[in-house]
């Protein structure tokens, strides 16, 4: 083979990085800071190739890129890995966590760590957690307690957890891709789905789904990971560098979420969104218990998710 | 009356060797399996609609079982649509070529063929042990999604060797085979290290195929594999994956519908109705059909956002009608893909919900916008329609008698309309949904005009090896995608436009001449997704309205399915009337002509106001 000279240039090993979103978003903004981090410890020794607005594909699409050597690295919420690590959906229980620091202490826990085990076995070496934020109920009719949802047509992420959640408080659960949504809940194919705030004004889905219930139902927990093959070949140093520099970028991923949340709730009020709070919230959590029911022997038990909810 | 009839089936294997008895035998079995799967897609598709409306029940595996079934109906038709118009040849270059040189390209294609089906078969074998994963809805590995695609690689294999021997091309083939296979051992060895990016050699190494008529989709994946030598980041089984994820979308179901609800709108004599509806009402006209034809796609195109499924209904139903009506083949086709255009222009649009996914514009304000590009297009190819179909004999004007019988004969014609329209408009079905239901219309107006088994059968094989034919190239370019996007391509023209950064006549020059450069060898998904949210920052500055650059950018890029070398529109509509790309490419100019003044109309209102 014609190998030509090796300039000092070449000595950079070039990651490739998938990002869903554009610069502006913490989707894309976490792989700069993470990229800076490495840059001031190992100077010259890595280029962080951020591949931007889906272009490489979405969540499932840049995982099994990740195992099949396309792609080094990516962010990822559990629920696309679970097919990987169906223990993942423990993180995804409905009504299971209470706020961002109860989601915070249980993957920084025991939990946490087994976890990390299950994925390292399926090839996902994971930097850390993530949150992107809970997931809210939207409507285009005002709904505050269960019951008002009988009858509704749901649009669902296609997730056996999510259509089991669904179907327990009496709608109709449709599988719609997120491109697809706006104009399906423009048209009626759907009256309801649920998402993240940030979500719900990056779509203008307010524009379709005016009201906002802040059910919080579920926790959308993530990851930072890279593929273990890129893993491997790192150097001990190398390895404590990207680590650290992972738990930083986390860091500041969570807080711009938290930022964005209030950014997006502030556009979607101006733009004719409405939020309401869930009335009745103990009959929310009754319409869940099917789902802990359903998943305990998956997740590691009823007492495990029992013992999370009380820590 | 069978759908053969208008288009005939791929060339019948002829002979009585071996290899002839063989071939038969496998394109029998491939054929029946085909559209065995197909109507299975549809019947699927038809329980969840009425699961969810009269047991208000949701069926959450179905569309990942639907994603798996279109998977598999690709892997089974792409063989049977190897040596046809449907295998995407580009011939235009090889005709031009002394007859004593045409054995050596023909050998050289085969090697692109060879290699793609080497690199189907063994990547989706990889897949099967680096891939992992059970897919939680159908509770099945998630790999035999890809391996549908590895033995799809081992039957294009075969059914060549065997078509070549039928020919009388042994020795040939087996050159072929051998230098094929020697590349696909041989280039793991190799590494070229040479600055440019590797995107670049898979365009070249591409062009090289395109050139020598290798099948399209068989160049870009031989290409994929070829560039690995040149530093591409895609390994193998990525090769192979980003194929499959390119065609695993549940919205590209809808194109085997649509080919079939045309395919048995023909077969059932119903397309005829509508034909001579439209004949009695303008057909005294100049171009009367053909008119009719562009307002038949506006019509389509409020209920459908795919102009691939529209060129492929158009193509299936209007095409053999225009021809028996006296236009000359190429130009009635090259009217149905210039009008199928404006799909994804006038709202529904996937293009547009592209779009805005990928720049935050508001996908409401982006329809509006395109209800009006779409009125603009259509009445600029309604003047060149008039102005380019000359030659064809009008008919005598018909008496109202006769245009009151055409139009109650037409109903169950419009009743299709009403169901793809009404179904989408009023929001019970999604699109994928409304093509199934569109095509179970028309199968049951086939029953009520009592095809036979086989002619049924023969509609469902002719959607299935069409659709799969159509899949592959939409799969096949996803590792193209994939470089490009690794290579930072969008990022060096996001450098270009700031340099420039002036007034808005400079960014709108500047961003077609960019899109239409991108357009040219770029799908157009892939080109929305990279370069709107380059260029749109660059127009806002430029005090543009972001809606309005929006419309302009997809307007310009849908324009794209009728350039070569990779016009997708050309390729759909050439692959189901079985007239040569390069025909097409040349009587589709007045049209393009006619869009491009609309954009250019477009871009003016932008400057002005
Ligand atoms: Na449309
Ligand atoms: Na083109």
């Amino acid at each position: 083979a014609p190998a030509l000279v090796r300039t000092a240039a070449a000595r950079t090993t070039t990651i490739t990085i998938a990002s869903l979103l554009g610069d502006d978003k913490p989707e894309t903004k976490i792989w700069v800071k993470i990229s800076e981090l490495v840059e001031a410890k190992l100077p010259g020794q890595f280029k962080f190739n951020i591949v931007k607005s889906g272009a490489l594909g979405g969540e499932k699409e840049v995982a099994e890129g990740v195992r099949l050597g396309s792609i080094h690295a990516g962010l990822s919420t559990v629920s696309s890995l679970s097919g990987w690590a169906p223990e993942l959906q423990i993180l995804d229980l409905p009504f299971l966590f209470r706020d961002a620091d109860h989601v915070r202490r249980t993957v920084s826990g025991d939990v946490g760590a087994d976890l990390k085990g299950k994925l390292q076995a399926q090839n996902f070496v994971v930097g850390d957690f993530i949150n992107y934020g809970a997931r809210h109920l939207l409507t285009k009719e005002p709904v505050t307690r269960p019951e008002q949802l009988k009858g509704k047509r749901i649009r669902v992420i296609q997730s056996p957890l999510h259509t089991k959640l669904w179907s327990a408080f009496g709608t109709t659960p449709i599988g719609i891709p997120i491109t697809e949504t706006y104009n399906a809940l423009a048209t009626g194919v759907a009256d309801a789905m649920d998402l993240t705030k940030s979500a719900y004004a990056g779509f203008k889905l307010y524009e379709v789904v005016p009201y906002m219930t802040e059910t919080g139902h579920i926790w959308a927990s993530g990851i930072i990971y890279y593929s273990s093959t890129f893993w491997g070949g790192l150097n001990d140093e190398q390895k404590a560098v990207f680590q650290q520099a992972s738990t930083e970028g986390a860091a500041y991923f969570n807080q711009l979420i938290v930022d964005d949340e209030a950014a997006s709730v502030e556009i979607s009020l101006k733009n004719g969104g409405k939020l309401l709070k869930p009335e009745a919230l103990e009959e929310w959590q009754k319409g869940a218990q099917g789902v802990w029911d359903d998943f305990a022997p998956v997740v590691g038990g009823l007492d495990r998710i029992k013992a999370i909810q009380s820590a | 009356m069978a759908a053969s009839e208008f288009h005939p089936a791929e060339q019948e294997t002829t002979g009585d060797g071996l290899a002839a008895r063989i071939l038969r035998a496998i394109e029998g079995v491939l054929g029946v399996s085909a559209a065995l799967v197909l109507a299975m897609l549809l019947f699927m598709v038809l329980v969840t609609v009425c699961m969810r409306y009269f047991f208000a029940a949701g069926f959450i595996g179905a569309e990942d079982l639907g994603i798996w079934l279109h998977v598999l109906l690709i892997a089974l038709g792409a063989p049977l649509s190897l040596n046809s118009a449907l295998a995407m040849r580009l011939d235009v270059f090889v005709n031009m070529l002394p007859e004593r040189l045409r054995p050596v390209t023909q050998i050289a294609a085969d090697v692109f063929t060879v290699l793609s089906g080497l690199i189907l078969s063994f990547g989706g074998n990889e897949i099967m042990t680096m891939l992992g994963g059970i897919s939680p809805t159908l509770g099945v590995p998630e790999w035999i999604r890809f391996g549908f695609l590895g033995v799809g690689g081992a039957l294009i294999l075969i059914v060549l060797l065997l078509q070549r021997i039928v020919e009388g091309k042994a020795l040939p083939v087996l050159l072929s085979i051998a230098i094929g296979a020697a590349f696909y051992a041989g280039i793991p060895f190799v590494s070229v290290e040479l600055d440019w990016p590797p995107s670049i050699f898979l365009g070249l190494i591409a062009a090289i195929g395109l050139v020598l008529a290798a099948p399209l989709p068989h160049a870009f994946l031989a290409a994929a594999y070829v560039v690995i030598a040149f530093g591409s980041s895609l390994p193998e089984p990525a090769i192979v994956s980003s194929t499959v994820t390119g065609i695993s979308k549940f919205l590209l179901l809808a194109i085997p519908f649509f080919l079939l609800a045309g395919g048995l709108l023909t077969a059932s004599g119903v397309a005829n109705q509508l034909v001579r509806f439209a004949a009695a009402m303008v057909g005294h006209r100049r171009a009367g059909l053909a008119q009719t034809t562009l307002l038949t796609s506006v019509l389509f195109s409020g209920a459908s956002g795919s102009s691939v499924a529209n060129a492929a209904f158009g193509a299936s139903t209007f095409q053999p009608e225009l021809v028996r009506h006296g236009y000359p083949p190429a130009k009635a086709a090259a009217i149905i893909a210039a009008t199928s255009v404006l799909d994804n222009v006038i709202p529904p649009s996937i293009a547009f919900l592209i779009l805005a996914t990928a720049t935050n514009l508001s996908v409401g304000s982006l329809l509006v916008g395109g209800f009006f590009a779409g009125g603009l297009m259509a009445i600029c190819l309604a003047v060149a329609i008039h102005l380019t179909v000359r030659d064809q004999a009008p008919l005598p004007r018909a008496t109202s008698v006769q245009r009151w019988q055409s139009a109650i004969q037409a109903i169950p014609a419009f009743g299709l309309g009403v169901i793809v329209v009404v179904g989408i408009r009023i929001g019970i079905v999604t699109t994928t949904e409304a093509a199934a239901l569109a095509a179970f219309y028309t199968f049951l107006l086939g029953i009520g005009a009592r095809l036979g088994v086989l002619s049924l059968y023969a509609a469902f094989r002719q959607a299935a090896v069409e659709a799969a034919a159509i899949g592959l190239l939409i799969g096949t370019a996803g590792p193209f995608a994939f470089l490009l996007a690794v290579d930072d391509v969008s990022g060096l023209i996001s450098h270009l436009t700031t340099v420039l950064g002036g007034s808005a006549l400079a960014v709108i020059l500047l961003s077609n001449v960019i899109l239409l450069v991108v357009g040219l060898v770029l799908d157009i998904g892939a080109a929305i997704l990279l370069f709107g949210p380059i260029l749109l920052p660059a127009a806002v500055a430029a005090g543009i309205d972001p809606i309005h650059f929006g419309v302009i950018i997809v307007v310009n890029l849908m324009i794209h399915g009728l350039t070569p070398p990779l016009g997708m529109l050309i390729f759909v509509v050439s692959g189901v009337t079985r007239i040569p790309a390069s025909a097409l490419f040349k009587a589709v100019v007045p049209y393009l002509l006619a869009l491009l003044v609309s954009l250019a109309v477009l871009c003016a209102w932008a400057i002005i106001f």
